[in-house]
This record gives C-alpha cells, structure tokens and sequence, in this order.
C-alpha cells in the first residue's frame, strides 16, 4: 500500500521535497533533469504536492508548473533547511538527484533536521546510503552477502595505503569515498604513482580506497529496481564496449550485453537481485561487475542506491520508464500493482524483452581544455553522450558515431585524428579515439587477435569492427575507373549496385553521406571534399539506393519485443527488417518535427533540451502532432511522453529526411535545439524540406559573416572590425590596420583548433600555429577584439522581421569571457537607459534586416557609449530558459507560437515589472580534467550553469556563485592579481575582506601593493622560490577562495598562474579568475551579512503565456 | 554466400532469407521467444519440438555453442537441455559466424548444420511475431533453395509429406521422451521423473539437492516404480493428447508422496486432478514473464514455453491457484489443499532465463520425507 496514504479520499495532499542535482558537471549531467522530471509527473499524478530544491534553471523539472513548487537554490543543507522551514514537506526523495542530492541528504539525516521537521525519507534508508558510500563498509557488507569483491582496503592515511599496496600488490586501483563519476581515481602502477593518487584524493576525501586491479576484464552493469515488498527486478544489462579500467560513463556501452552467455548473464542477476535484497534498496539501483573474460568469475565493483546516468541510458535503452516507477515505488506502490505505461495492458513488474541494440558513446571535448589529458581511466571525463538503436551491433556503432562526431561519414571520416603514426601505442592506451584507432588497424590489416591483445575488447565487437572496415574498401573500390567526378562520379560509381548490395551496405550502418564521402574522397585523393560536395553525393547516392527498394523501416520500442500489442510512440529506423510497425494513431492533421541537440557538450546543454520540449509542448496545445528526432539519453525530450511521437534517431539529413518522407509532415523546426539543427537547416531545406519559421534566407545572412556583415553596414549598425583572411599575410595585413587584441576563428573546427584572442604579434604567431592549415579553402575569420568593453545581450522572438518581445541581459564580466561562462544578470543592472535604447534599436533593426520569424539572440558590446554588433543568431539561445523563468515568459513558447501562426499570449508580460532578479552563473568541471587549466576565454569551457532568484542583484549572485561552489570564504582569502589596474579595482574588496575579518594572503607583488595600501596581507613565496609558498598556502587549506587574475587573458600554458589555479580546484578551493566577477562577489557578500538567515525565500511565479 | 531459404506460411505469407544449419526442409507451428540470450538451451529444449522457433532478439549466436558432440549421451553439459536440437528449425535476424567466447565450440551455424535442422538469417523477426500474434495458430514450412531432404524428427513423424505439421494435432511427446530408463545421481532421496520431454537442467537441480533420479519413458508403467516423490516433466503439444498418461498420473495423485509438476507436468497434473487446459492464442515463451504468489504481494519473473494453459473455473474444489501471471491472471501455478501435491506452468529450473524460483525444486526436494 502506498506509504504517505494519498489515496485515501478526503485526506489532504501531501507534500514531497524533491531534490535535484544543480549545473551540470562532469559525472552529473542531463540524467537527472530527465528522472526528476518522471518522478515529478509520477508524483504529480498520486496527487502529491511537489518542491524541488534544485538552481539548475535551465531544466525542465525546474518549469513552475501547478502544483509544482519550484526554488532556485543550492542543494546544499542550510538552503534546503530553509525551505523545509517554510514549506514543511511530509516526504523528501533524493534518489532523483545525484550524489549531490544524496550528499544533501546523508547530512539533513546526520544533523537531524529530517526528525526534527518530521520528514520521511522516501525510498532507501539513509543509512544504507552511507553504507554504500563507504567503500570499506559496502565490501564489508558484500562479504557478508557472500558476493565477491575486489581485493581492497580503505585507507585514511598514505602510510595505510603503501601497507594495504604490499598486501594486494601492483597494480592497484585508487579511489576516493564519496565522490561522484570517479572523482579523485586512478590506477597506479608503482609507488610513485600511489602516492601521487593518495594525497590528492584524500585532500577531498577522508577515505580513499586501494583496491586489486582488474584490467582487461569485462565491465558490466544490472539495472535493479526493487519494492517495498522485496519485489525485485533486473531492467537491463549493459556491458562495456571497452573492458574494465574505464569509466563507465566515458566507456562505448552496448545494451543488452552482447557477448554473455545464459549462465553469465543469470549468475550476475542473481547477484544483483541479492545484494539489493540484502542492502534493502527500495526504487532504483545500480550494480556494476567485473567478469572475468575466460570463465563465469566475476567481482561486484560498485552500487549505486539512485538513479544515475546508467539507469537514464537503461531507461531509453529499454523504453521501460525507470524513474517513473521508481517514483511511485517510494510513494509505496508494489511493482506488481503498476501498470507498465509503454504497453497499458501489462505491469511494471516484468523484465523488458529488448528486440534491437543499442550502443552508447560518450561525448568528449577534451580539445576544449588547454593541457589535459587524452587518456581515459577511472575518472571520467565525457561531457555528455548519444545513444544509437539498431538492428545489427555494425548499425548500432555506425549510427552512434555518426551522432556523437555530428559528422554524417561517421567512422570514415577524415582528419578526424590527423596523426596516424604510433598506432600501436595509441591503441594500447586507452584515449577517446580509441575506436577510431582500432578502425584503422583493421585498415592496415591488423588481425582481430592482435588488436585484442592490445586492447583487450572483446573479439566479438573487434569482429564487427573489422567487418566495417572491409565493406568500406569494398565501396571505395566501386569508385575505380567510375570516371566523371564530383556527384557523377558518385552515380557512376554506384550504378551497378544492386538490391542486395546496397542493403548489405545498409545493414552494416553505412549512411548515404558516409558511402559518398568513402567515393569522393577515393575520387579526389587529397583534394579538398566539401560538405557540400558530399551532401550532394548523397542525394544522388539516396535516389539509387531507392531506385533499387532499399528504405529503412520504422521499429517501435514497446519494452516486450512485440510480445503484446503497444500504443508505443517511441521510434526508431533501421535496414534490419522490411516491414515498418504499426503507428500510433490520432486524429492530428498537422504534423512537425522538432530537431533536439543531439550529444551535450560544451555549448550545447541542457537549455536546448528546454527549449525543444518547450516547442513540442507548445505544438501539442495548439493541436499539431510534434514529432522530435534526438538521440541523447540523459533528456527529457526523449521521454517518450515529450512528444506524440519521438524518433530515438540521427541527427543527419539522409536520418531526417527518412522520418520527413514517412512522416508527412508540414515542417522542420530546426531552430530549438542549438547549433547541430542549425547547421543541418539549409541542408534540409535545399533537399526540399519546408523549414518552420525563420527562411533559409534568413538563415544564412545570420550565419554567413560576410553576408551578415554587410547587413550591418547597410543598417547603420556598428561592428567590430573583421575580415576573413586567407593567409598569414592577410592577417597580419588586418593588425597593421587595426592592431591588438584580435580575436581568431577558424572557419571549421578541427578538433584542437580553437577561437582565440591574440594579444600582441608573439601570441599571435602561436595561434597560427595551431591554426593549422590556413589557406583560401580554409579562411579564418579575424576580428578586431574590445577589451574592458561590456557585453550584453538581447533574446527574444520576432514574427515576420518585427520583435515580439525581446529581453535585455548583461555580463557581470567585461568581454572576453565567453558568453556561456560568463555570469549573466536580467534584468540588466548598470547599463546606462541610453545603451538599452540603443540595443533594443538596433534589434529592432537587426530583426527587420533578418527577416527574423522566431526565436533569436543577439549578442552587443558597450564601451563608451558605443555599441557594436557581434553576432546574432536566428535560433533559440543558450539563455532562453534563464531568461524565459526569470521573466516569466516562456520564450520558445512564444517563438513556437509564431513559428507555426498562432498568436502569442503576451498580454500580461511586463518587463519592467519584475519582481526580482536573476542571476545565472556557470558550472565548471576543471576538477575532473587533470592538467587543464582551469582559465576563462574566449573558448568556452564550462559543462552547466544554474540561474539564482533574489531581492536585489547581490542576492543572486551570492547564491547563483554559491550554486557553482563559490560560497562565503570563512578561512582565508589567496590574492593573485595581474596587472596594476586589476590591483587597483581589488583594493575596495580587499578592504571588505579585511573587514570581514579574513586572513589575506597573496603573491608577493600583490602582497606588496595590498600592503602599501594599508590592507594586511601576507606574502607568500611562488613554489620554485622555496620558502612558504602559494601551493602549500592552498594544500594545508588556509585558504578556501583563490583569486588569481592572470595578466591578459591570453592562454599560456604552465605559467606560475596556472600551477595556483589547477592547485586551487584539485584541493578543492573556489576558484576566481575575473576581476569583476571577483569584485561583484566581494561587494555582495558585504551587502547581504549573514545571508542564509536574513534572505527571504523566492518561489518561482508561473510562467504569464 | 549462403543459400536462400524461404518461409512459408499457413496463412499464405511467405518470406526469404538467408540459410544457415543444413539445407533441409521442415515444418512445425511458428512460434517466438523473446529472450535474450539462452538460445542453445531454447534450442534443445524439448517443449519446442515439433516448432519452428522465431528469436525476437537480433543477434542470436554471439557467444557460440558449448561442446555437445552428436555421440554425447547423459549427463548433458550445461548449456543443452537435451542432446540434440528440438526445434525443427529456427529463424533469427542476425548471427555469428565467427565466435570467441571461451565456452564457445562452433558457431550457431556450424551447429545446426552438424545436428541437420535448418535456419533462417535475415528475416523481419518482429513482424513475424506481429502476424504469430494476430493469426491463431500459425504453422510454417522451412524450403531451403537446394534442399537435400527432410529434417528428420523421429519415427513417427514424416515432416515431409504433411504440407504443414502442427504439433498441436499429433501426438508428440513420444519423441522427446527417453526410450529406456536412466537412473542419475547417488542421493539418498529417490526422486521418479515422468519424462514427457524434461529440460536436463531439472537433472541437474535434483541431483545438486542430492538426490537420486529415476528418468522414466512417458508410458512407463508407473505403479511398478519405488520412489519418495514424483515429478512430472514439462513436454511438447497438447496435454490432451497423450493417451492414458492423464490416468496413470491420477494415480500417483493418490499414493500420497510429492508430487511436483512443471509446465505440461503442471498440466498433466490439473487434468489428472479434474480440471481442463486450453490452447492460448499465442502461448507465453520469454525470460520475463511474471507470476505472483497468490494470496501474498510477491511476485517472480520466470522462464515460461507453453501455448497451453490450465482453465482457472476447472479447478477442482481440494485444489487452488497457487501462481496467477501478472499480466493475464492466467493460472500459473497449482496446489492441493491438504496435499503435498503442487504444479507450476514456469520453469522454476530456468535455463534459460531468470532463477527466481529456484526455491520451488529444493522446497520440493526438502519436503520429501516429511
């Protein structure tokens, strides 16, 4: 029965405090908006009273929706405590929240505010959290459960750790106590290398665990779900592509496992289901494996109590909706009384019959981060992920590359990883190209054992990666002695390929672009193949392939393998099979597709996510069939409740055009989910598909610098200058005109190419350099760069080149931060009424030029009363759902509204008229990327934001900056500041801080200045100066906040600075690097003393549309 | 490149694809499974014979087949529950030729070919259990391009005469029965299985419990035999045509030892006990199916392969359910009411597939003598 007993009629609802797990960071991403926002549906529908705790602004569980209470704020105790002050929930649930969450937990239980509020805590006890938080007691556990663990001893000193070393001997895996994705990990060889390991784990963590290390074995993992009544069931299996030694978040992971047999994959259930009975899980649990890889012997690595990314991948991956049951599981629901919501005939207690694969690949931007490794071991690096579904394991592979690379030839593509040379040794460590690597050892007639004995991946999936590396010469052959070139030579080439043939190439994943790519590139040896060209060698490819029958077939997920009938509107395409399902009907006449974002990364999160399911919502009210095409796991426009129908599918146009064909629909909106839609819009519509909302025309102009420039001429509106320069000489031409800083782009972004600011001539060469190949196929574009210029920005929406609405933001940083990790406020504080005029007039203006018919953004820089251009894009913006909630409009409703003709509702919006303001600030995640170092530029870098709510400026971004783990420094402040001019703007804050009471301490020089102007500060020595110096100062933790302003923001590895910064986030100081941001900060925590208890909570108000 | 073969249905579909296994014709009722892995146990086990069996999942033969060379007699190795192949054919989307998993000896294609039944690659396996789903009774035919005969399965039974063979309307069990008796295991409790086809892996379980197993043909005479308990197999057909074996099981009713029956063993029972079966639409044949225990709020995903099921109102009155299935609340499980007599429509000896109900045979076994 039901715990909190809402059924019972004329009982009043009760409430649930739900936690949520903040930015996104490294380890903990979009996974827990997509299960927070299932257990809040499940809640919602038991008629329970929801309050989320979670400042993640950009997320779909944090819409103010009825019945949902929504606060902005840090998951941490004293926040949290004050909501349950004011809210008095009955229940709390962490479970949906990540580690943060359940830290958050652990603590509001050790501290006893749960007893003293009188709060049930829904699902696993606390207690067994912490139990399986602690290494030493889980494995404890384990053996008294008779389930083999690893070797292992925990360890609170580095003495212990070189004793447990002796015992278990080399080489031994190291891993810190209560830490998510790995966090502090590592394997280690020698001594050496052990206590490298130890000292930095233990400086954020008091345990860290020596453990036997299992390389080479298999890695596989159970979804477990199980009731109160112990009813217990095993979801899904997965199993690591890549064998053990990778994290399982940046490992290729296949489900269901591919190569365990019956007795394998029974003895590991078994398993799992005794360990949650023995732990007493209720909801949702993960157990992950070690099995040995020449017998049925296996270790029990880990359990996680909660959702976590891997049950989000098992969710998709079997259509069974996993947070939604383990929601109702902790309400108290049996599994046996819930009916399975993908059949409606069937019940949630079953084990879902998968009838395809499904193959996940992490999503890497290491060429982000100056200086960091390439390497993958145990902790995890991947910023985010893409999950393929195919008939055949080479389908699934093929397709899953050519969604996580956004590059439509896939594993063929060129200059993916330009270097070739060192093969063995790159295949040997593990790195995120690995795949790649182990393709072109097939290429170069490698034997499935050797590359096994190297790698150590499982010969079946090397088997099948061979396989694609024979087809493709077989294709490329085609190309010998076809003649013509360009699309001719792709038609002659393929003229004689036959039903068969073609399906064959289908089957084993090849993509119409990645067939014309193999051709052309075969064709033109070194030539330059432009997308372009490509593209259009895979329409002419496409229409042969048709001509001979050849169509992919469109496959539901229905979690029973067709065992019952299902109205299931979850989808997929494949060539494994001839006859499409039956779809879902409705009496829908018009229909659309709304491209998603594919993979997150670094630029692309989980707002756009936000802003498709927006759109999909928006289109369901007003009567249209939504159909969303994306393929990343850890969203909430997957779900299959999103949307009337989702395509779990490619974002590529041959994918797209497939679904449009079939579909019959009106449109494609592609300007909801960020840059990959946008890329593919014109594509889409010179293939002939109709674009809803802004024209290609538009498009383009926006997109295309020159065009977009000479738009801004006509109009009267000022830019930076730029030009696009073709050779060395071209830009040094542009310096002599206009001189430094200059900002460069690459035209394509080669991974490890980069935008950069060059400062003066030295580092300008530098970016040459890595530039690459600069030549007239590949222009750079160059632009004259302001600094100490403000940045501002305007989003809103336009119908028929006329602004509907559009809303003003501003940078608390000066430009040259990158706008998605810069600190952002609305509505904007300093501006002068002058500027915003100014700004909304050229918007207007901008928006007329376009012919801008939906969602927009256009970014400004202010210095001086000037205001120049930089960029506008005609698509929904990063800031849309930071903007939309603190407005109290939803912008890609609106935008939505207009894209398919009906009228907005913006009656009651007025901007002036907010109650508050908001504050957005971004997560960085340089803690998980050893050797990077952890600076702001122009590159973005920074993996999730949250958006703050407060009375005035300073409240938000106290709470804002606090979200992203910059609190109130309480021991000791660490000055590094760079030029005389940073110096003079610190020392009213260095004032405040003395006043504060906070020992200063600071560089010499700093130092040196703080003291001349009156203001205590001790001098500390740099490290190779001997002495007491800054990194000590930070390991023996006197300080808790770091400032340090380099001298130009120019990126120079391995400087002093940088050795102060990468210390500051490894022993886990708040780190600042902005002068304004740190005088923003330092003025607000003196405005609002003792914060957490004089602040009075805020609520999100509802949206006004 | 391999050979065509087509699949031809009752209901007038018919298919092409790829051969894989031997190049013989066959026939049986289209049946699918959707399990998702456990194959060459699926394969041998009995209650498929006479079957044509469609794999819902994809990939079937990743992990290859054990060693079980055709001369193998008992005990069987793990992996088979029988010593050859049952199915009279099988029809997957995608396999392994090439095979590396440390247990694995042939792949599924060489095997099937070594034990002379066909197979079909490349087929729309989920649309074949689309059409199973809708048309009751769905029979099929195997016509590989260049057939070199009939698959062979059993005297009795001339698969290549009869267009289509439906096990349901012949007397089958015949076939998967052991001929002569076999006595396995050295324990002290003497357990006496009715063979009407059992998966080996019921062996396996009762001789780990300790006991000793007396494997007996089908129509033995079973009021000769000394034993503690009874067990009564699982099978292939109709339990209704299986001559006097209702009768002679009414008798060991009577003798008041142990009586355990397991899928058409649970059947069998329920007729001898008074109640009647029916021919479900398409039968339960997966690794996920789940039962609940009735009266309690517990509940086991099990093993299941029948496509018959015992009728909920013929319970007879000293009788009750003892297991409903989740979904369908069909009967899933009997039991007497004063008696130490019990049956159960699953597999608790799985094989493949979930071991959740593992308790059943060593409450069983525990039970004897008490």
């Amino acid at each position: 029965m039901p715990v909190l007993d809402v059924l019972k009629p004329g009982q009043k609802p009760k409430k649930i405090l739900l936690l949520g797990s903040g930015g996104l960071s490294i380890g903990q991403a979009g996974e827990f908006d997509y299960s927070g926002t299932q257990a809040i549906k499940a809640m919602k529908e038991e008629g329970m009273q929801v309050v989320v705790v979670n400042p993640n602004i950009a997320t779909v569980q944090t819409n103010p929706d009825p019945g949902v209470s929504i606060y902005l704020y840090p998951v941490e105790t004293e926040w949290v405590k004050k909501v349950i002050e004011k809210e008095r929930p009955d229940a709390i649930v962490a479970g949906f929240g990540g580690q943060t969450a359940l830290n958050c937990l652990i603590d509001l239980d050790a501290k006893g505010i749960l007893k003293e509020f009188g709060i049930q805590n829904l699902g696993t006890p606390a207690s067994v959290l912490r139990m399986t938080e602690d290494r030493d007691e889980f494995a404890e556990a384990m053996r008294k459960n008779d389930m083999p663990v690893p070797p292992s001893m925990a360890c609170d000193t580095l003495e212990q750790a070189r004793e447990a070393v002796e015992k278990i001997g080399f080489p031994v895996i190291v891993r810190a106590a209560y830490a998510l994705g790995g966090l502090g990990s590592g394997f280690a060889d020698n001594m050496e290398e052990l206590e490298e390991l130890v000292v930095a784990a233990l400086a954020s963590s008091p345990q860290v665990l020596v453990e036997k290390s299992l390389k080479g074995w298999k890695e596989v993992e159970y979804e477990v779900m199980r009731d109160g009544e112990g009813n217990t069931i095993t979801i899904c299996n997965m199993e690591n592509f890549d064998p053990l030694g990778i994290h399982t978040g940046d490992s290729i992971v296949v489900a269901p496992s591919q190569t365990l047999s019956d007795e394998e994959y029974q003895v590991l259930r078994n398993a799992a289901i005794s360990i949650v009975n023995h732990l007493g899980i209720v909801g949702e649990c993960n157990v992950q494996y070690a099995l040995s890889p020449d017998s049925t012997e296996f270790y029990v690595i880990e359990v996680n109590a909660r959702l976590s990314r891997s049950s989000a991948l098992a969710s998709k991956a079997t259509g069974y909706p996993i947070a939604y049951i383990a929601a109702k599981v902790v309400m108290g629901f049996d599994l046996i009384e819930l009916k399975n919501p993908v059949t409606g005939i069937t019940f949630a207690f079953f084990e879902p019959a998968l009838d395809y694969v499904t193959v996940k690949i992490p999503r890497w931007d290491l060429s982000k981060f100056s200086g960091v490794s390439r390497k993958l071991g145990s902790t995890m690096k991947s910023v985010g992920e893409i999950m393929s579904i195919g008939r055949s394991f080479p389908e699934a592979l093929q397709k899953a590359v050519r969604m996580v690379t956004e590059n439509p030839e896939g594993l063929s593509m060129q200059r993916v990883f330009p270097e070739q040379d060192g093969l063995l040794e790159k295949l040997r460590v593990p790195t995120d190209a690995r795949l790649y690597k182990v393709l072109e050892g097939f290429r170069r007639g490698m034997s499935i054992g050797e590359i096994h004995e190297i790698t150590h991946i499982d010969e079946w999936f090397l088997y099948h990666v061979r396989s694609i590396a024979r087809l493709e010469s077989e294709i490329r052959e085609l190309g010998d002695g076809a003649g013509a070139s360009g699309t001719d030579f792709v038609r002659n080439a393929l003229a004689d390929a036959g039903t068969q043939q073609w399906r064959h190439w289908k089957v084993l994943g090849f993509g119409d672009e990645q067939i014309a790519g193999l051709l052309l590139r075969h064709e033109r040896q070194t030539e330059e193949v432009t997308e372009q060209l490509i593209q259009k060698g895979s329409l002419e490819a496409r229409s042969l392939r048709q001509a001979q029958g050849v169509h992919p077939v469109v496959k539901k997920i229905d979690t029973t393998a067709a065992e019952y009938p299902s109205p299931s509107n979850y989808l997929y395409l494949s060539y494994g099979g001839q006859f499409h399902d039956p779809l879902p009907e409705d009496e829908k006449v018009f229909s659309a597709i709304v491209l998603g974002g594919g993979s997150y990364r670094i630029g692309t999160s989980v707002e756009f996510d936000w802003c498709a399911v927006s759109c999909s919502q928006r289109l369901q009210k007003a009567g249209w069939r939504s159909i969303i095409i994306n393929c990343n796991p850890e969203t909430v426009s997957t779900d299959y409740n999103s949307s009337d129908r989702l395509y779990f599918e490619e974002l590529t146009l041959e994918r797209i055009l497939d679904v449009a064909d079939y579909e019959k629909v009106v449109g494609c909106i592609a300007s909801m989910g960020g840059q990959q839609p946008n890329r593919l819009a014109l594509p889409l519509a010179a293939a002939g598909i109709k674009l809803l909302g802004h024209s290609p025309k538009t498009i383009d102009t926006a997109e295309d610098r020159s065009k977009f420039s000479a738009l801004l001429d006509s109009l009267g509106i000022d830019q930076p200058a730029w030009t696009s320069a073709r050779s060395p000489e071209e830009i040094k031409e542009f310096t002599n005109r206009t001189g430094f800083p200059v900002l460069i782009r690459p035209s394509y972004v080669l991974s490890g190419a980069a935008m950069n600011v060059a400062w003066d001539e030295e580092s300008l060469n530098k970016c040459l350099e890595m530039a690459v190949d600069i030549s007239p196929d590949h222009p750079v574009v160059i632009s004259g760069f302001l600094s100490g210029a403000r940045e501002i920005e305007l989003d809103g929406v336009a119908r028929d080149g006329k602004i509907l609405t559009a809303i003003v933001s501003e940078h608390v940083e000066n430009a040259g931060v990158h706008s998605g990790d810069a600190t952002t406020v609305v509505p904007a504080q300093r501006i002068y009424v002058e500027t915003a005029r100014k700004v909304r007039k050229a918007g207007r203006a901008i928006a007329r030029g376009l012919g801008l018919n939906g969602p927009f953004n256009i970014q400004f820089l202010a210095r001086e009363g000037e205001l120049k251009v930089i960029e506008c894009n005609a698509r929904a913006a990063r800031s849309f759902p930071f903007v939309s909630k603190t407005v109290g409009i939803n912008l890609a409703s609106v935008a939505t509204d207009v894209i398919i003709g009906t009228e907005p509702n913006l009656e009651r919006f007025n901007e002036d008229d907010l109650p508050f303001v908001g504050a957005k600030a971004a997560m960085f995640s340089f803690t998980r990327l050893a050797g990077a170092d952890p600076i702001l530029g122009v590159e973005m870098a920074s993996t999730g934001e949250v958006g703050c709510m407060g009375h005035n400026f300073e409240e938000a971004l106290l709470l804002a900056l606090q979200a992203t783990g910059t609190g109130r420094p309480t021991k000791g402040v660490l000055v590094s500041s760079g030029t005389e001019k940073d110096k003079l703007s610190f020392l009213k804050s260095a004032k405040i801080l003395q006043k504060m009471g906070l020992p200063i301490y600071a560089t010499e020089g700093t130092a040196a200045y703080l003291n001349e102007h009156g203001i205590p500060a001790t001098a500390l020595a740099w490290p190779d100066e001997g002495g007491s110096d800054v990194i000590g100062a930070i390991k023996e933790g006197l300080v808790d906040l770091v400032i340090n302003i380099p001298k130009s923001s120019r990126r120079v590895e391995l400087t002093r600075g940088s050795q102060i910064r990468q210390a500051a986030v490894r022993f886990g100081c708040a780190l600042l690097t902005n002068m304004e941001k740190v005088n923003a900060f330092i003025h607000a925590l003196d405005k609002c003393p003792d914060f957490v208890k004089n602040h009075e909570l805020l609520k999100l108000p509802p949206y006004q549309n | 490149m391999r050979q065509k073969c087509s699949l031809i249905l009752s209901d007038g579909n018919r298919f092409e694809g790829d051969l894989i296994g031997a190049p013989v014709r066959a026939t049986g009722e289209l049946v699918f499974t959707t399990g998702m892995v456990g194959y060459s146990e699926a394969i041998t086990d009995p209650s498929y014979y006479g079957q044509i069996l469609v794999f819902t999942y994809p990939l079937i033969g990743n992990y290859g087949i054990p060693d079980l060379p055709v001369s193998t007699r008992e005990p069987i190795p793990r992996g088979f529950e029988s010593l050859r192949p049952q199915a009279a054919g099988v029809i997957l989307t995608v396999d392994s030729p090439e095979t590396f998993h440390w247990n694995s000896f042939h792949s599924i294609d060489q095997w099937l070919k070594d034990h002379d039944v066909p197979g079909i690659v490349g087929l729309d396996t989920r649309h074949l259990v689309h059409l199973i789903r809708s048309g009751a009774n769905v029979l099929g035919r195997m016509e590989p391009e260049s057939a070199t005969g009939d698959r062979y399965a059993g005297d009795s039974i001339d698969f290549g005469r009869s267009k289509f063979f439906d096990p349901g309307q012949n007397r089958i069990i015949t076939e998967v029965s052991t001929k002569e008796e076999v006595v396995l295991g050295t324990g002290s409790t003497r357990i006496a299985v009715v063979d009407c086809g059992v998966k080996w892996n019921i062996i396996r379980q009762l001789v780990e419990l300790g006991c000793r197993v007396q494997l007996l043909p089908w129509d033995s005479d079973l009021t000769k035999v000394e034993c503690d308990a009874w067990l009564v197999s699982n099978g292939p057909g109709d339990p209704t045509r299986t001559d006097n074996l209702r009768e002679r099981i009414s008798w060991v009713l009577e003798q008041d030892k142990p009586v355990l029956g397991i899928c058409l063993g649970h059947q069998m029972i329920a007729l001898a006990a008074g109640a009647t079966t029916r021919r479900m639409p398409y039968g339960h044949r997966s690794h996920n199916q789940p039962v609940y225990e009735v009266g309690t709020r517990r509940g086991y995903i099990t093993t299941q392969n029948h496509g018959y099921v015992v009728e909920d109102e013929s319970i007879p009155d000293d009788w009750e359910p003892w297991f409903r299935n989740v979904n369908d609340q069909t009967i899933e499980g009997i039991r007497h009411k004063s008696k130490p007599l019990r049956s159960v429509q699953f597999h608790p000896e799985a094989s493949g597939g979930p071991r959740d109900t593992a308790w059943i045979l060593e409450q069983f076994v525990a039970g004897v003598g008490k």
